[in-house]
């Protein structure tokens, strides 16, 4: 195991209940966290990753499989004994306890004396910029100072690891996006490692130094935002974060040809066969549209657009009825000059075309 | 008034069956409470203010006795029913929700559905028994009869006060480090407390005034001050008994004033 490893999960898999009802909630997972990164787990609800995240703080243990901190099996470690701090959803915050009480909660239970408990209480009440809030109880905050209180209690203890479970989910948006930003800056500054899991890709490709997608108790893919938007493993992986168009066609070296008719160079084909039938993938935002039917390119057919202010999304179908987004910057006026029944012809570049492996 | 949304209060006849009630609840007790204060010894006839029943009862040696009693038996009972129902209430709230839970609750209320008169036959004929086999003839069978039959009383504002509380608050005590005990101590124990407080008293004021099962399962010269009273009674109507009564409602009054406090801060 590579030194810089936070958190290794050994080929864990978690299986609630027995027999005809059994549910396998992570079937077989693998992944090694690396020290003071802010690691993703990002999956639509039901993949697993609030059971991978229960495993790692103790809360479950893996039907078989080993959870390794810093090198040493904790596998079987009760909750109390591992380093390791948990943001819940809910924040759970103690409702009869004060803010300051609430965060030097992990360290009064670890029997610290009271001199380094509330030195730690009053440098976390500042981290989180809270210092006026220190005698009011839970129930007298907003959500985003609970939250912040929450943060500060599991940061306290100073864990190898903090884990975050959709902690920002109760939040109405521009609170989150506040929010988003200080828990990178927490992050950063307080040097820790964070595992975090969410549902929405867009929290993850903003937060995350690395991000690993999950599917029905699958890891599909590890990866930092940028390789995970632009070369997504599978089909499920391009679908899920972030938008994308699927088109089908042949491809035989670096030459893809669509079912549709044209045929195009294609960049990289790292995992997908060398030749055969292949789906390749297309962010709607990297295909530019011409309204000439001229020279080479897809011609197409505009169906609909829609005006979303910054952007205004075309829907058009090709020669064999196969309809794909494309994305638009609205120009000054906020008219593409586009209408349903306009031909066109679609441009992109050959590396915006992502050729996906077969089985997905 | 250009509310047009259905109003039971607006419904004809509302108040005056609302006042009707009232009156039928309130003036018998208001009644009792003012015939305390008579100054004749007839409980019908008004004979002006005087304050001689406070004193007089309490003179009477029974009297103190049967008061002694009855508290004794309230508070050992409300402790023991406290304890039993607040452990009944976290077995049945701080976990997931299980198959056959309405059951244990239907097991756990069994007391205010089975009529009273058969929990005491029960009981009279099962503590006899146990008086035969070991001679023990206290008040420990009345503490128990009244500990039992206070379960209920005091789980029910128990178990009200942990439903609303998150599951999660133990879990997070334990990743902060908290052992089993220290959860309890720390997080558990004081959320729990102000329903247990309000159990306690619900289950002493219930013990406090029962007379069916006191009873029936009762030892020759252990009476309460309900049973007291009501020998009083059957013998003739006795102004004394109004003082009592008087001093018995104002103490309900205070604790069950003390109880709708407790339950209501903080929620």
């Amino acid at each position: 195991m590579p030194e810089d490893t936070a958190v290794e999960v050994r080929d864990a898999r978690k299986v609630y209940g027995q027999g005809a009802g059994a549910v396998t909630a992570l079937d077989g997972v693998s992944l090694g966290i690396r020290k003071s990164e802010f690691f993703t787990l990002l999956g639509p609800s039901g993949c697993g990753k609030t059971t991978l995240l229960k495993l790692i703080a103790g809360f479950e243990s893996p039907t078989t499989g080993q959870i390794l901190l810093h090198g040493s099996d904790i596998t079987f470690d009760p909750p109390n004994l591992r380093p390791v701090n948990t943001v819940f959803q809910s924040y759970a915050l103690f409702p009869h306890l004060s803010v300051a009480d609430n965060i030097g909660f992990g360290l009064k239970m670890q029997g610290r004396p009271k001199s380094e408990i509330s030195e730690t209480v009053t440098r976390m009440l500042a981290l989180v910029r809270l210092d006026a809030m220190a005698d009011r109880k839970p129930g007298q905050l907003s959500g985003g100072q609970q939250q912040r209180v929450a943060l500060a209690r599991a940061l306290a203890p100073s864990p190898k690891v903090l884990l975050l479970d959709e902690p920002l989910s109760a939040l109405d948006l521009q609170l989150r996006k506040e929010m988003q930003i200080e828990l990178k800056r927490l992050q950063i500054e307080t040097g820790i490692t964070f595992v975090f899991v969410t549902h929405d890709q867009e929290e993850a490709l903003t937060m995350s130094d690395r991000i690993g997608v999950m599917q029905s108790g699958h890891l599909l893919q590890v990866g930092d935002p940028r390789t995970i938007y632009t070369r997504p493993a599978n089909r499920f992986v391009a679908s899920f974060i972030g938008e994308s168009n699927f088109l089908t066609g042949t491809v035989d070296g670096n030459v893809f040809t669509l079912d549709a008719g044209p045929r195009m160079e294609v960049g990289q084909t790292d995992g997908a066969p060398a030749t055969g039938k292949v789906t390749a993938a297309i962010r709607p935002e990297q295909i530019r549209i011409t309204s000439a039917t001229l020279g080479d390119g897809i011609p197409a057919t505009v169906t609909q657009t829609v005006y979303f202010g910054t952007d205004t999304h075309c829907r058009v179908a090709l020669a064999d009825g196969t309809e794909i987004t494309v994305r638009l910057q609205s120009p000054a006026s906020g008219d593409v000059g586009l209408h349903p029944g306009s031909e066109v012809t679609l441009k992109f570049e050959p590396g915006a075309l992502i050729l996906l492996p077969k089985a997905a | 008034m250009a509310d047009r949304s259905f109003d039971i209060a607006r419904l004809p006849g509302f108040a005056t069956i609302a006042v009707t009630i009232f009156v039928l609840l309130y003036l018998p007790i208001a009644m009792l409470v003012i015939f305390s204060f008579n100054a004749g010894d007839n409980v019908a006839i008004w004979e002006g203010f005087s304050l001689r029943w406070y004193p007089e009862a309490w003179a009477n040696e029974a009297v103190k006795q049967a008061t002694w009693r009855s508290l004794q038996i309230a508070t050992c009972a409300a402790i023991i029913a406290t304890t039993v129902a607040t452990m009944a209430a976290l077995g049945t709230t701080r976990r997931r929700q299980t198959r056959g839970q309405s059951f244990v609750y239907l097991m756990i209320n069994q007391p205010l559905m089975v009529p009273e008169i058969v929990t005491a036959v029960a009981l009279l004929i099962f503590f006899s028994s146990i008086k035969v086999a070991t001679g023990y003839q206290g008040l420990g069978y009345l503490i128990l009869a009244h500990a039992a039959f206070c379960i209920p009383f005091a789980y029910l504002p128990i178990r009200a006060r942990l439903e609303g509380m998150d599951l999660s608050l133990e879990t997070a005590s334990a990743d902060l480090y908290a052992t089993r005990w220290q959860t309890f101590r720390h997080v558990t124990l004081p959320l729990v407390m102000p329903g247990a407080i309000a159990g306690l008293m619900l289950a002493f004021v219930t013990s406090l005034d029962d007379v069916v099962i006191t009873l029936f399962v009762k030892s020759a010269g252990q009476d309460t001050l309900p049973t007291y009273m009501l020998a009083q009674i059957r013998r003739s109507v006795s102004a004394e008994v109004n003082a009592i009564s008087t001093l018995l409602l104002l103490l309900t009054v205070v604790l069950l004033t003390a109880f709708f406090l407790l339950t209501r801060k903080r929620t």
